[in-house]
């Protein structure tokens, strides 16, 4: 059986192709926005660490954690609570950096946790805030900066004083300044983007996240990788996209391989009605043409894997966000593409086999 | 190879129409075990209609058809009796152009769930038998027309059938070849004793075969039998008519009661 599904696979080698080249698109196209989500996971897990942070504040109802504006006194009244052990003030700018746009760049207090816990790799903590900055290890390897060298931030030149590492994609590709030159370079003189917070001995995040909530109205509290996603409208929106392009792929494909078998087997009656005719039953005629429909699927889920690893590289290069996001292609990933592609092969294989069984076999033999 | 029994066949009272052409009308006829049976008449009389009720290809729309007592319709997998019982040749060999000779005889030992290496094992057996052995690795496309018709009998024979079936089996061959296939088919039943029936135009069959049955419009209008299964000589015997006339000069009487040219050691049946 499973040498003449093979042999009719390969006897129609163009259909086969182009199905399953239909099949390896959509497919491909799933394990991509998966790997490009999970980046972008692993990057909002940066978004609450911050710095070393336990959670950050952010304003509500923003359309992604960059867009959110805090006042100043914020700071101050969380400072102020028990349960926070220190916060301090950040001001996120995104396309800040000459030749990099997808670089953020960090407005820190100099003396708050975030400054203080950056490892220098190369030069030195800043002597003057108001003239130096400091720049990640990813950033400075992509821009060829060393210390000394010039650094522009929204038109304005900065000397690089040394090159950090924190361990965070975020923060590594990004530069960091202090939060006065920040404020001056965005013209928000008493706005941040958010506040860093550790949490006092003994606390855990979501209750202190809870708690925020509650006594900092119109703020929302990122204290997990997925809330960070949620967050952000745009990181639902991607979740929401990943979710229809599947629904749209495993439709779509369905249809195909639907239309390519039933096609098949109207050629192919007399061949059909053959197989009946030396004893075949009906449910082994129709196993034939549903694992032809299978095997095509599988073969377009395999390509659609391999193109789906190249194209979640290749997404993040097209949308400039290579800075934000490294794509994670996980087991899980993959397997769920090829799920998909199975799933296309079962669902565009029913209705073929099912007409296959309803084939009276001379009717079928007239046919040739 | 085993020596499979042939297997009896009752027609009993079978009709069948298609839309508003009626193929067969009422029509009966027994055939023993090990009886090769030529059934003729003109195009359109319902001869391949009623070979296609006698293999289970197609359902009676009244009547019945028995094979060994069982009625193929009658059972919830028609087509596993098929596998078990019948064999069919037909006039295209109707090989599957992509597999191997070998392949195509393997073909109806899958449904009977074969090892594949014992599904090997018995299709060489099978083109040794018709003498392609050293064919079995080519293509359809790759052999003559008497040598697909060679593979398709030797694919009708894959199951040990218990009765074969065969559909013009010489129509599309040359008179040399289709002498060589018909002495394959009628060398092989005379062998294995499986129950023959045969549809065709030829002639040459006639004179092989035990029995020839007229079909005229759908009825059967005259049964020529040439003796006892198997007991006379095929030279002895005579051919029913040619192709172009057999179906209206069947030889013996029909259906109207007008007397045709009699034959030797034929016995006429009205219908």
């Amino acid at each position: 059986m499973v040498a003449i599904i093979f042999t009719n696979l390969v006897r129609r080698r163009s259909r086969t192709v182009f199905t399953a080249a239909g099949i390896a698109l959509g497919v491909a196209t799933i394990v991509a926005l998966l790997a490009f989500t999970r980046g972008l996971n692993q990057t909002a897990a940066g978004f609450v660490h911050l710095g070393g942070s336990g959670l950050g504040v952010f304003q509500a109802n923003v359309s992604d954690p960059t867009a959110s504006i805090l006042p100043e006194s914020t700071v101050a009244r969380l400072q102020a609570r028990p349960y926070v052990a220190r916060a301090t003030p950040l001001l996120l700018m995104v396309e800040a950096v000459k030749h990099e746009p997808a670089a953020v760049a960090f407005g820190v207090d100099p003396h708050g946790f975030f400054a203080q816990g950056l490892v220098i790799l190369d030069g030195g903590k800043p002597r003057s805030w108001q003239t130096e900055v400091l720049v990640g290890d990813r950033l400075a390897a992509q821009l060829h900066l060393t210390p000394g060298a010039v650094l522009t931030l929204k038109g304005h030149p900065y000397r690089v004083a040394g090159v950090y590492h924190s361990g965070i994609l975020f923060e590594d590709s990004g530069a960091v300044l202090s939060i006065a030159q920040a404020r001056l370079l965005t013209g928000e003189p008493r706005e941040q983007t958010d506040v860093a917070i550790q949490l006092a001995p003994g606390r855990r995040a979501s209750t202190v996240a809870r708690e925020i909530e509650r006594d900092f109205p119109g703020t929302q509290v990122i204290s997990d990788p997925q809330q960070a996603l949620r967050a952000g409208a745009n990181g639902t929106l991607i979740s929401k996209a990943v979710l229809v392009i599947v629904v749209i792929a495993l439709i779509v494909g369905a249809i195909s391989v639907t239309n390519t078998m039933a096609m098949s087997i109207i050629e192919r009656q007399g061949e059909l009605g053959l197989l009946s005719t030396v004893g075949w039953s009906p449910l082994r005629v129709a196993a034939l043409i549903f694992g032809e429909g299978i095997a095509v699927s599988v073969l377009g889920a395999a390509v659609g894997l391999l193109f789906g690893v190249i194209g979640g590289d290749l997404l993040v290069r097209a949308l400039g966000a290579g800075a934000y996001i490294t794509p994670s292609v996980t087991a899980w990933g993959l397997g769920r593409g090829l799920l998909v592609g199975v799933a296309i092969g079962v669902l565009g294989g029913i209705y073929p086999a099912w007409r296959v069984t309803r084939m009276k076999p001379l009717k079928a033999l007239s046919g040739t | 190879m085993s020596n499979p029994t042939g297997a009896e066949v009752v027609v009993d009272s079978v009709a069948k129409s298609f839309g508003k052409v009626s193929a067969l009308r009422g029509v009966s006829l027994r055939i023993a075990p090990s009886e090769a049976v030529l059934i003729t008449g003109r195009s359109g009389s319902g001869k391949s209609t009623l070979l296609a009720l006698i293999g289970g290809l197609e359902d009676p729309d009244a009547g019945r058809v028995l094979i060994d007592g069982r009625a193929i319709w009658s059972q919830p997998h028609p087509a596993h009796l098929r596998r078990e019982l019948v064999g069919f040749v037909f006039q295209r060999h109707l090989l599957l152009e992509a597999l191997s000779a070998r392949a195509n005889v393997e073909v109806p030992l899958i449904g009977t769930g074969a090892r594949a290496r014992e599904r090997r094992r018995r299709s060489l057996e099978l083109l040794g038998e018709v003498g392609l052995a050293d064919r079995a690795e080519h293509l359809p496309s790759q052999l003559s027309g008497g040598e697909r018709q060679r593979v398709a009998v030797a694919r009708a024979l894959a199951n040990e059938p218990r009765l074969l079936l065969a559909d013009e089996p010489t129509g599309a061959l040359d008179s040399g070849t289709s002498e060589r296939i018909l002495d394959l088919i009628f060398g092989l039943r005379d062998r294995l004793g499986m129950t023959m029936v045969v549809v065709s135009y030829d002639p040459a069959i006639g004179a092989r075969a035990d029995r020839t049955v007229t079909l005229i419009d759908g009825q059967i209008v005259s049964e020529l039998s040439t003796g006892e299964p198997g007991s006379e000589p095929a030279e002895r015997r005579e051919p029913v008519g040619s192709a172009g006339d057999s179906a209206d000069r069947p030889g013996g009487r029909v259906a109207d009661g007008r007397e045709l040219p009699a034959r030797p050691s034929a016995v006429s049946t009205c219908r």
